[in-house]
């Protein structure tokens, strides 16, 4: 062990560093950012679900709860009327809501009180606490009102998904979308960029070879390894962890093909801004990190920080994630308008970094 | 009429940030001529060839290949390119990478023929990534002249191939030259530039000397090709 030929190593690996300034900025920029961004959406996000409250007790008992449950930390309930209910469920107004029934008072006196909890169902984590919620208000207010036990028995509806319905199936339809995306935008970028360093490109760039010929037909190639991938991740999904999966395989499937598409545009688009695989490698943490945050796959977009929303309403992965659970939750199909408009908007993002491709591969080396 | 020369250069300069990288070099190669490159390392041997298949545009002066101003992408087909350091895919065979450099030059045919010309025939069906050092540089030489370019640019062409083959390369060029195929080659082996019609001799992006082997003989005094060029490369450093 020689301390003089250990430290050429450490020396000559942070000399290289110093030249190097994207590493020394990504490895104490980014984790700030990472961090902060994270942070800002845990602490800056309404968690609180948006419940409706409709309470058409003939009884007294009816408005003591829904008083109790506007004071509720775990819920943010506004009155409705029951007929609305269903429409404000499928606009994503609100994530449930409650009926107290005409005979709910009576209820209350015959020991079993049964209030209606319609849940909109595609969130695991914003049922729960609508449950728990109303069973709080009832044990305190109910029992203290009618001065005897209760016994709690929601009837509990599901616009999506179903009692079982749980957190995998929630994360499942966007983790589809997103191993593949990942995936695919990393195999690219590193493809590209060896075409660079092993010279191949500058002899692609000697050869009749126009550029468009060059992006289209890097973009089928790992389109087609993307659709065999996406295949193969949707089988595994559906057959072997038992996803829920409302939807048409097809449409997932033809879903997965046009983020495939992105990502190879984007893994050519960014191959460019990086002279080395090491740099290459840099491009990952700052374009998949921020994109898992921001695109509703964890957080949804709807209880984000209205600042950061506007950075999620730009990312091509927010809409990417929002049809495939559109698809898989709640079973849309093309015919959905809010599906159209997902596969528009990641299908313009494709469109746009094909141009965007094409236009930064110079033929000219200076 | 500019069509009997295959490359025209006049007057090109190019420098990369405040390198003066080429100055002013103006050259002419007739069609079938093999012309030799000769000069140092960084004297601008790569920059000249890259402008040659409009890798490069000049900051000043004109390039013409074949009859067309540069950069022009319809006349590379016609041009070969070898790059200095051997640029294959080394996950593909020899005769995989040599049929991709086929088909984006629009030859289908010529792959068993090139292979054979390098001798490599016998290794087709052997990935890249095990060759020797040799055998790569073969396989790129194959993978600039399978689509029978009439102009081959060779940048320093014979690097780590053994002299048995060398002169069988030189053998192979003069061929192809006799056949119409112009060529220019870069190099800093003197007995590879005695086989060379003409010689340019560059230092400092300047294109110092240009003529046959015992015209630049005479000039700089010497039987020895390598001391004339060493007594010439020093009047330029004066």
């Amino acid at each position: 062990m020689s301390g003089h030929r250990v430290r050429a190593i450490t020396r000559r690996l942070l000399q290289g560093f110093r030249r190097d300034r994207r590493t020394l900025a990504l490895l104490f920029v980014a984790p700030l950012v990472i961090l902060g961004l994270l942070g800002y959406l845990i602490r800056g996000s309404s968690t609180a679900p948006s419940v409706g409250i409709a309470n058409e007790d003939s009884g007294q008992l009816g408005a003591i709860v829904a008083e109790s449950l506007r004071h509720s930390s775990l819920i943010s309930a506004t009155d409705i009327s029951a007929a609305d209910g269903d429409a404000k469920l499928k606009d994503g107004s609100l994530a449930a809501y409650i009926v107290f029934p005409s005979d709910f008072s009576q209820q209350a006196q015959a020991g079993n009180v049964s209030p209606e909890v319609h849940l909109e169902g595609s969130q695991p984590g914003r049922s729960t606490p609508v449950v728990q919620a109303l069973q709080l208000a009832l044990s305190s207010v109910a029992a203290q009102a009618s001065g005897r036990d209760i016994r709690f028995a929601p009837r509990i509806t599901y616009l999506y998904g179903g009692a079982n319905f749980d957190t995998l199936d929630y994360f499942g339809a966007a983790f589809i979308g997103l191993v593949v995306f990942f995936l695919v935008f990393v195999i690219t970028i590193v493809a590209f960029l060896n075409e660079r360093s092993q010279g191949t490109l500058e002899r692609l760039m000697a050869s009749p070879l126009r550029r468009g010929e060059i992006v289209l037909g890097y973009m089928l190639g790992f389109t087609v390894l993307a659709l065999v991938q996406s295949a193969e991740v949707l089988a595994f999904a559906l057959a072997i962890l038992k996803v829920h999966n409302q939807g048409n395989v097809l449409v997932i499937f033809a879903m997965e093909a046009l983020m495939a598409l992105v990502a190879v545009n984007l893994g050519i688009f960014l191959s460019m801004f990086a002279r080395s695989e090491f740099q290459a490698v840099q491009f990952i943490p700052l374009v998949v990190v921020p994109q898992v945050l921001l695109s509703g796959i964890i957080f949804p977009v709807s209880s984000e920080p209205k600042a950061l929303q506007v950075l999620s309403d730009v990312l091509p992965l927010t809409y990417a994630v929002n049809g495939m659970r559109d698809i898989m939750v709640k079973g849309a199909d093309l015919t959905w308008l809010s599906l159209e408009l997902d596969v528009a908007v990641v299908a313009a993002f494709g469109a746009a970094l094909i141009v965007a491709g094409t236009t930064t591969l110079r033929r000219t080396l200076g | 009429m500019s069509e009997a020369y295959a490359v025209q250069v006049d007057n090109v300069s190019k420098s990369f940030g405040g390198f003066q990288a080429l100055n002013g070099v103006t050259l002419r190669v007739p069609r079938g001529e093999i012309y030799g490159l000769l000069g140092p390392n960084g004297a601008g041997k790569t920059t000249l060839i890259r402008h040659l298949v409009g890798l490069l545009k000049a900051d000043g002066g004109t390039v013409s290949v074949l009859g067309q101003g540069m950069p022009n992408v319809a006349v590379l087909r016609n041009v070969g390119y070898m790059t200095q350091q051997a640029a294959l895919y080394p996950a593909l065979s020899v005769e995989e990478n040599v049929q991709f450099f086929a088909a984006i030059n629009g030859a289908d045919e010529g792959v068993k023929d090139a292979l054979e010309r390098v001798r490599l025939s016998d290794r087709r069906k052997s990935v890249v990534a095990t060759l020797s050092g040799g055998m790569r540089q073969r396989c790129s030489l194959a993978c600039a002249l399978v689509h029978r370019p009439q102009l081959l640019l060779l940048d320093e062409p014979t690097v780590g191939i053994d002299p048995q083959l060398r002169v069988q390369f030189w053998e192979d060029f003069r061929r192809m030259a006799e056949g119409g195929t112009t060529i220019i080659v870069s190099s800093h082996v003197m007995d590879e530039a005695d086989r060379c019609q003409r010689l340019g001799l560059i230092q400092y992006g300047r294109l110092l000397e240009e003529g046959t082997p015992a015209e630049i003989r005479a000039k700089g005094g010497s039987q020895n090709l390598e001391e004339a060029f060493l007594t010439l490369a020093g009047r330029g450093e004066s």
